[in-house]
């Protein structure tokens, strides 16, 4: 104990201790302090005296000062050991002791500090078991190993971790060899065989971060650390430390991992992205938003937000966007919609936001700014805006009364302008309006299966179903509707209603007027058709359908011609219906016959209009035929009528020639014998022309009898014709004729069957037999004797008589033309007179007859009379 | 006068060929008439003469309507026959046909022969005229 020394006395005393101490006041300055002391805590080239010890150990603890201020107050000695670090880093152990100053009167009045530096000692032997204990301790909390190795015993020593961490069992002896070859082959081996040799030939230690394979195979990472013991420059032996620390790596790969993964994120985000501290400056920065400003990381971070290129009018918005840092900060997320410029300056409009990051705490400890580019949804925006005033015009201009109601409540919302003329309640009504009031009570069930179809399908309709009006009237209406719900989950239903009053009127009316047509088109006298492409038909009128002898109307559908026409009449219609249908072009007013499969003919005029359907191309036809058979017939009987009387004119105006020939050439003979004879002085020469005149008045009387004759024939063309037995006519002929016949020789053949019966005129009958007979008798073939056949055919609707004889035969050729003209003859034979032939035919005409004629002169000739045997 | 070296008359009619030959032997234009009831016969006597060298008619008196052969067709052979000399036909008739006029017509075409045409009764003012040599 030193008390009451004089301060320079003492102090060079004290400086002179050969421990370390030093005195402290009770204001903890430093009064006093020895050379070693100095020394042991590198304060040589500092003023140390009069410093307090805060002053001289800037970081000195609290607890030190604590220590000493218990001692001051009457405390007893306390001591420790501290750990301080030198200017140049080395950690000193100090072993301390602190014990009171007293002055004369035993009082405080300090304190002595006495140090002793125990570094190089603290690694000695004798404080190894120390040090173990201070391993064992932090061992099991982190799993660290210890090991020591005695070069005097050439133990090695492992601790219980130390065995874990080898997989070995308690009972395990190691070596320095088995304990280098736990480490895994190559580098790691190589480098604890050189740090062990090392340490014993240089003493240094190691601590490095190496591989182990345990006894169990698992390959694991160590903290292996270690370093030698000397004593006088003895080596004594080596202490280390394992420090498994496979976790860690695998932890840390994981943070590593995790790390990139943000950063990975963090940059290839399409919006941009930044942290900032709560000040509002740049931590950190995306690449997507230096891209977009295009700017480096260095020209953001660090910097504040407020003043980041990509503001267009940064003084605007400047002191809004501390507020918004500010608020941020504060923990509010703050968000809006901002408009910030691209590197090109051209101005994006942004969802922006700005969230506070929390640490587990809840504390803010920075802010994540976020940008995303919504150009696309504004314009989008835009363009809902656009549909929005579509729909609203599409909505006020539609015909169809729409209305929007609450699904659930039945509440109208909104309703257009045809709703209002369709029902009658306007916008100020509907207020009041329950959408089941509009619906008649005796319907209001099919309001619930509509609403059970609502629930299924989301829609509904069209559907008939009846509405009241405002005035209280009923109407049919088409509705439909769809179920949409909105996003605060409230379910509108929009209904379309469309009035059918007027539909059902028009339908009413348009099925009148089919109606009519169809009425119209029955009652044609035309048969009317409807076919399609392949000639079927599809639509008939009553007139075809009996045509065709169908009673159902269906029974003809889908039929085609083939059906009821014979083989050649369905060939020219399918003909004509194509040239129809390919060339677009109508036939019309054709003349057709159709032949029935029962063969009954039919004349038609027949029209084909194409069907044109709406791509222009041909998809029918309509067929329109009109029966002209019985026109057609009456026109055939007209014609025969035509030719019949053309015929009789030819005859009449032959007739009258020849009438007015022969009266002239009587009246010219009459006309010149009279003038001879007034002229005549000759008497003789009068009686002669007196007798001609005679003569030439009987060949006018005979003539005129002739003529007489002829005209009877001509004027009783109506004479009735009755049935006359042929052969008894003939057998009457021969007996007139008989004494002509067998003065000439002849002979007759009939070889009529007895009971042939002729639809005739009797007499005419008589006058035809008998000059027929007569002619072929008179011109007879005078080389052989006359023959006379007679024989029957049957030749349409006539019957023919044809009477064959071998005379002289007349040179058709020569004179066909003249055959039956009257007063025409062909042979010198007095007897001829012309007449003959000529009466005949009249007579045979007369009756609706003919007369034909086969000759060959020099053999004989062959008169065919056809009897008209139908009229 | 010079007298006609002959004339034909062909008509089947007696009291006209009487009434002709009665006229012409009265002027005395020819002494030699022959007279053919036919077409036939005429065109047949004609030929002959042709052939023995006697000389055809120098004129002709032609009816039209005659049995056989008719005025036409015998104009139609006649016009055929190897004649230099223009001979004078007559065609007389008591006919007022249009389609009588219109042969004559065609004839007239076809022959270099002189065709008249002359409805009976022939007068005898116009007999002089007609039995001019063509």
């Amino acid at each position: 104990m030193l008390r009451g020394t004089q301060d320079s006395i003492d102090n060079n005393l004290i400086k002179q201790l050969p421990y370390a101490t030093a005195f402290i006041n009770s204001d903890m300055e430093l009064v006093h302090a020895s050379d070693r002391w100095i020394s042991d805590f590198d304060l040589g080239n500092k003023k140390v005296i009069g410093q307090t010890l805060r002053q001289v150990f800037p970081d000195i603890r609290n607890s030190w000062k604590k220590d000493l201020k218990k001692v001051l107050q009457g405390g007893a000695k306390t001591s420790g050991i501290e750990c301080i670090m030198n200017q140049d880093g080395e950690e000193h152990w100090f072993n301390w002791t602190n014990s009171p100053w007293y002055d004369q009167n035993s009082e405080i009045i300090g304190v002595i500090i006495q140090t002793e530096d125990i570094t190089n000692e603290i690694f000695d032997s004798a404080k190894l078991e120390k040090l173990e204990i201070l391993l064992n301790d932090k061992s099991e909390i982190s799993r660290i190993g210890s090991w020591q190795f005695d070069a005097v015993k050439k133990e090695l020593m492992w601790c219980d971790i130390t065995r874990e961490i080898h997989d070995v069992p308690a009972d395990y002896k190691p070596n320095i060899e088995t304990a280098i070859s736990f480490y895994k082959e190559g580098y790691s081996r190589n480098t604890i065989a050189m740090a062990v040799d090392q340490a014993m030939v240089e003493g240094k230690p190691w601590n490095e971060k190496l591989q182990l394979v345990t006894a169990k195979g698992n390959e694991i990472w160590v903290i292996a650390a270690g370093k030698p013991i000397f004593k006088d420059d003895k080596f004594l032996g080596l202490i280390g430390t394992f420090q498994d620390i496979t976790n860690d790596i695998i932890s840390q790969r994981k943070n590593e991992e995790q790390e990139r993964l943000f950063q990975s994120i963090f940059n290839s985000s399409y919006q941009f992205t930044g942290i900032l501290d709560l000040d509002g400056t740049f931590l950190q920065i995306n690449e997507t938003a230096l891209e977009f400003a295009d700017l480096k990381e260095k020209e953001v971070v660090g910097k504040k937000f407020w003043d980041a290129y990509w503001w267009p009018v940064p003084d605007m918005i400047k002191d809004g966007l501390k507020t918004v840092v500010k608020a941020a900060a504060g923990g509010e997320i703050m968000r809006s919609e901002i408009v910030v410029q691209d590197k090109n300056q051209v101005k994006v409009p942004v969802d922006f936001s700005l969230k506070p990051i929390f640490d587990k705490k809840k504390k803010v400890t920075s802010l994540l700014a976020e940008g995303r580019m919504i150009k696309e949804m504004v314009v989008a925006r835009e363009k809902l805006k656009v549909s929005e005033k579509k729909f609203r015009a599409l909505f006020e201009l539609s015909p169809i009364a729409i209305n929007l109601s609450d699904y659930d409540t039945g509440e109208i919302l909104e309703i257009n302008s045809a709703f209002t003329e369709a029902l009658g309640f306007d916008n100020n009504e509907i207020a009041a309006l329950n959408y089941s009031s509009l619906v008649p009570n005796t319907k209001k069930l099919k309001l619930n299966q509509i609403k059970e179809i609502l629930e299924k399908e989301g829609t509904f309709g069209p559907l008939e179903h009846e509405l009241i009006r405002k005035d209280g009237s009923c109407f049919k209406a088409s509705l439909s509707g769809s179920l949409v719900e909105t996003k605060k989950g409230k379910r509108l239903l929009w209904t379309a209603t469309q009035d059918l009053t007027e539909v059902k009127k028009k339908e009413k009316q348009i099925n009148e007027e089919r109606h009519l047509l169809r009425t119209l088109i029955d009652n044609l006298p035309l048969n009317v058709y409807i076919k399609d492409l392949d000639s079927r038909k599809v639509l008939v009128n009553k007139a075809e359908m009996d045509y065709c002898g169908i009673k159902q109307h269906a029974d003809i559908i889908g039929k085609s011609d083939s059906h009821f026409y014979d083989d050649t009449s369905v060939k020219i219609s399918r003909e004509e219906d194509l040239q129809v249908m390919n060339t677009l072009t109508p036939i019309l007013g054709k003349e057709t016959i159709n032949i029935k499969k029962d063969g009954q003919l039919t004349t038609f005029l027949t029209s084909k209009i194409p069907l044109i359907g709406e791509d222009g191309k041909a998809k029918g036809l309509i067929g329109i035929s009109m029966d002209i058979s019985d026109l057609k017939h009456k026109e055939k009987e007209l014609q025969d009528l035509i030719s019949v009387t053309s015929v009789q004119n030819k005859q009449l105006i032959n007739f009258a020639h020849i009438v007015s020939h022969n009266l002239r050439s009587h009246s010219a003979n009459f006309s010149m014998l009279l003038e001879f004879l007034v002229n005549e002085t000759d008497e003789g020469e009068k009686e002669n022309l007196v007798k001609m005149l005679t003569v030439a008045s009987d060949n006018l009387l005979e003539t005129l009898d002739n003529l007489n004759e002829v005209v009877a024939i001509s004027t009783n063309v109506n004479l009735e014709k009755k049935p006359v037995n042929l052969v008894k006519k003939i057998n009457a002929v021969e007996q007139n004729l008989s004494a002509f016949l067998k003065k000439n020789n002849a002979q007759i053949i009939n070889e009529i069957p007895h009971d042939t019966k002729v639809s005739v005129v009797p007499a005419y009958l008589d006058s035809i037999l008998m000059n027929f007979i007569t002619n072929s008798v008179k011109y007879r073939d005078p080389q052989r004797d006359p023959l006379v056949k007679l024989t029957l055919d049957q030749c349409d609707d006539y019957t023919v008589l044809s009477i064959t004889d071998n005379g002289l035969g007349i040179d058709l050729e020569k004179y066909g033309e003249k055959l039956y003209g009257m007063y025409k003859t062909f042979h010198d034979n007095p007897d001829a007179r012309g007449i003959g032939l000529y009466i005949t035919k009249n007579q045979v005409e007369a009756m609706n007859g003919k007369i034909t004629v086969n000759s060959d002169p020099g053999k004989g000739s062959t008169f065919n009379i056809h009897f008209n045997e139908k009229n | 006068m010079k007298k006609i070296r002959a004339i034909s008359i062909i008509d089947d009619d007696p009291i006209t060929v009487f009434g002709i030959k009665k006229m012409l032997s009265s002027i005395e234009v020819s002494d030699h008439i022959v007279t053919y009831p036919n077409g036939k016969e005429a065109i047949d006597g004609i030929r002959l003469s042709l052939e023995n060298g006697s000389g055809v008619p120098e004129v002709i008196f032609l009816d039209i309507n005659m049995p056989i052969m008719d005025g036409w067709q015998f104009l139609e052979e006649f016009i055929t026959l190897p004649l230099k000399e223009r001979i004078r036909i007559n065609i007389v008739t008591s006919s007022i046909d249009p389609a009588d006029k219109q042969n004559w017509e065609r004839y007239k075409e076809k022959t270099h022969h002189l065709l008249d045409y002359k409805n009976k009764p022939i007068r005898r003012s116009d007999i002089l005229e007609i039995t001019r040599v063509a």
